[in-house]
């Protein structure tokens, strides 16, 4: 029943209008308490990190609120923003790994899963619900320098062994192998509502299935992609496990300066900072990311 | 830990999806390299699995199956506090979630007001906020009102975080359903809540039942918020796990794993098949997805 006739069927009867005001109140009083929820711990308790990144440590240790810009000049030196650019550099490395990975296997999914495409989907979400930290433990201790991909080097003649923890290239691995079903996921979601008249068209068009692909494709697959691009973008720059458990202190990414402000320097803070710089990045990420998708919209 | 959300995008139409295949031929390239895709995403697990059989004390040299390290684990009174805590907290998280997710599902689905629609915007946000941000958040939150971190300041956290999932799979089975429906009870008779608990929670109780279970594996598995906002004794699982693997190598924390890993399987597997027993026809991923 459309909105319309709905209001003039309730004006023609009496007490109507009155029931349908209360009906409001109550989804009313039920918006109630969950925003109230939100309100209280999680907005509020971002602000008060913005609020204390102006702050200070006082003599006795302890974080005060202040208006101080000390907290950021102290960012501003080369170990700070190296940690930086390197999270951005093993963001944007894993983002562009996870693109190469994951479309080809959302490809062969949505278009060669046949009838086995609902167990596949199901085989690959499921261990991204088993837990983070247990799958970089497993990769932990499967690429130390005693683990089984050395030993298994090893017996083909690598006798020297291989170095793969405290690398950068163990840390984007992690973060890949953490993340890529964020943006399998997608385009898959893509790939499944594509018009399949667009690729019998591109053929008869077009001839060879790579032009095809790259001229019909991938372009109906962007919005997909862009998703895909977004969710994995967004965790990766933020994490600090993997690079805890995989790496280093080389290769700490700007979630381990934060853990660490939190844990063992105790400069609540400064950390409070650099959670503000993260959330930041990401804030000019998303906006550029939504400048983005519209023009993808006005597009199509 | 965004998979339900991105999820929903993964909507199956199965009939263009059969005619598909005979579009284009097998790019051998692509199934190739996504069966070998599908070896590597399973290899550290079932690493892991095998090496809590282990009879040596070793994570390169399989010396033969044995239990030892379950009981290892089932013996160790800071690892069984530390399980039920995990358990609780899951628990609880669970339940306070799918109640205030359920209530702002209902109303934004209802109600589009101005602040209505804010709230909306809102609860969507810790979404797309890396994990570490709200940890910090809450750390604060909780010290700066002079509040001890316990297991109490976990599970607030968890909630926090957990109510945006729920409402997301809520709204999306909502969205599907008619409003005829309820309409129809309230002509019949039915006051507004009577219509809500006699039409509208049983025909959206696949998708709690399913949210339900999902929030459970995520804050089950949890570390990061766990991390920031857990005190002392007993620490939840992951936290606990988090500063033996960085102490010790110890093959005890696979039999751990394997059984973290066990929970979470069967509980996603679970909200996968649930559907099918209220007869839904389509596919159960449409659950998760909030189809």
């Amino acid at each position: 029943m459309s909105t319309d006739l709905q209001d003039a069927v309730a004006a023609t009867l009496p007490g109507a209008k009155r029931q349908s005001a209360t009906r409001t109140r109550l989804w009313g009083w039920l918006l109630l308490p969950p925003a109230a929820w939100m309100i209280v711990f999680f907005v509020s308790s971002i602000l008060i990190v913005v609020a204390l990144s102006f702050g200070t440590v006082n003599a006795n240790g302890r974080p005060a609120f202040g208006t101080s810009l000390a907290n950021y000049q102290a960012l501003m030196n080369t170990t700070y923003l190296t940690v930086f650019i390197r999270s951005l550099v093993y963001s944007v490395t894993t983002v562009v790994l996870c693109m190469f990975i994951g479309y080809p296997v959302a490809y062969a999914i949505a278009l060669h899963g046949g009838k086995y495409k609902n167990a596949l989907i199901a085989a690959l979400v499921i261990p991204f619900f088993a837990s983070y930290l247990i799958r970089m433990y497993a990769w932990s201790t499967l690429l130390s320098d005693e683990g089984l991909v050395n030993q298994a080097l090893h017996t083909v003649g690598f006798t020297d062994g291989v170095q793969f923890l405290n690398t950068p290239g163990a840390v984007v691995a992690g973060l890949v192998y953490g993340f890529v079903v964020f943006m399998i996921l997608p385009i898959y979601a893509s790939l499944e509502r594509m018009d399949i008249a667009l690729i019998e068209a591109g053929k008869d068009l077009y001839h060879s299935p790579l032009r095809t692909f790259f001229a019909v494709t991938v372009p109906a697959t962007r919005a997909g992609v862009l998703g895909g691009v977004l969710l994995v973008f967004l965790p990766a720059l933020g994490d600090f496990v993997s690079a805890q458990l995989l790496g280093g202190p080389s290769t700490f990414m700007i979630g381990n300066l934060i853990q660490q402000q939190f844990f063992e320097s105790q400069n609540q803070p400064l950390g409070s900072a650099l959670t503000v710089v993260l959330m930041l990045a990401l804030l000019v990420f998303m906006v550029f990311y939504l400048r983005a998708t519209q023009r993808q919209n006005r597009e199509t | 830990m965004a998979a339900t959300t991105i999820a929903t995008e993964a909507k199956t139409t199965h009939s263009t999806s059969r005619r598909r295949r005979s579009v284009e031929g097998k790019p051998f390239f692509a199934v190739a390299f996504t069966a070998l895709f599908f070896v590597l995403l399973y290899v550290p697990i079932v690493v892991v699995i095998l090496f809590s059989f282990n009879s040596k004390k070793s994570l390169s040299v399989f010396g033969g199956f044995s239990n030892r390290w379950y009981v290892q684990f089932f013996n160790d009174e800071g690892l069984q506090s530390s399980l039920r805590a995990s358990l609780m907290i899951a628990s609880i998280a669970m339940v306070g979630a799918l109640l205030l997710g359920t209530m702002l599902a209902l109303a934004l689905e209802r109600v589009s007001s101005r602040p209505a629609r804010a709230v909306g915007t809102v609860s969507l946000v810790p979404l797309v906020t890396p994990e570490i941000v709200t940890g910090v958040a809450a750390l604060l939150f909780f010290t700066g009102l002079g509040l001890k971190l316990s297991l109490v300041t976990v599970i607030i956290a968890e909630i926090t975080f957990s109510i945006s999932y729920v409402a997301v799979i809520v709204r999306g089975r909502l969205s599907s359903m008619s409003g005829e429906v309820e309409e129809a009870a309230r002509d019949l008779g039915c006051t507004s809540w009577q219509a809500l608990r006699f039409v509208t929670l049983p025909t959206i109780m696949p998708a709690l039942i399913a949210a339900g279970l999902l929030v459970f594996a995520l804050v089950f598995d949890d570390f990061v918020l766990a991390f920031f906002t857990t005190g002392v004794d007993p620490q939840p699982l992951s936290v606990r796990i988090y500063s033996e693997i960085r102490l010790t190598i110890s093959p005890a924390i696979n039999a751990v794993g394997t059984c973290m890993l066990a929970v979470s399987v069967l509980l996603v597997a679970l909200s996968l098949v649930i559907p099918r027993l209220f007869g839904r026809k389509d596919s159960s991923l449409d659950l998760i997805s909030g189809g």
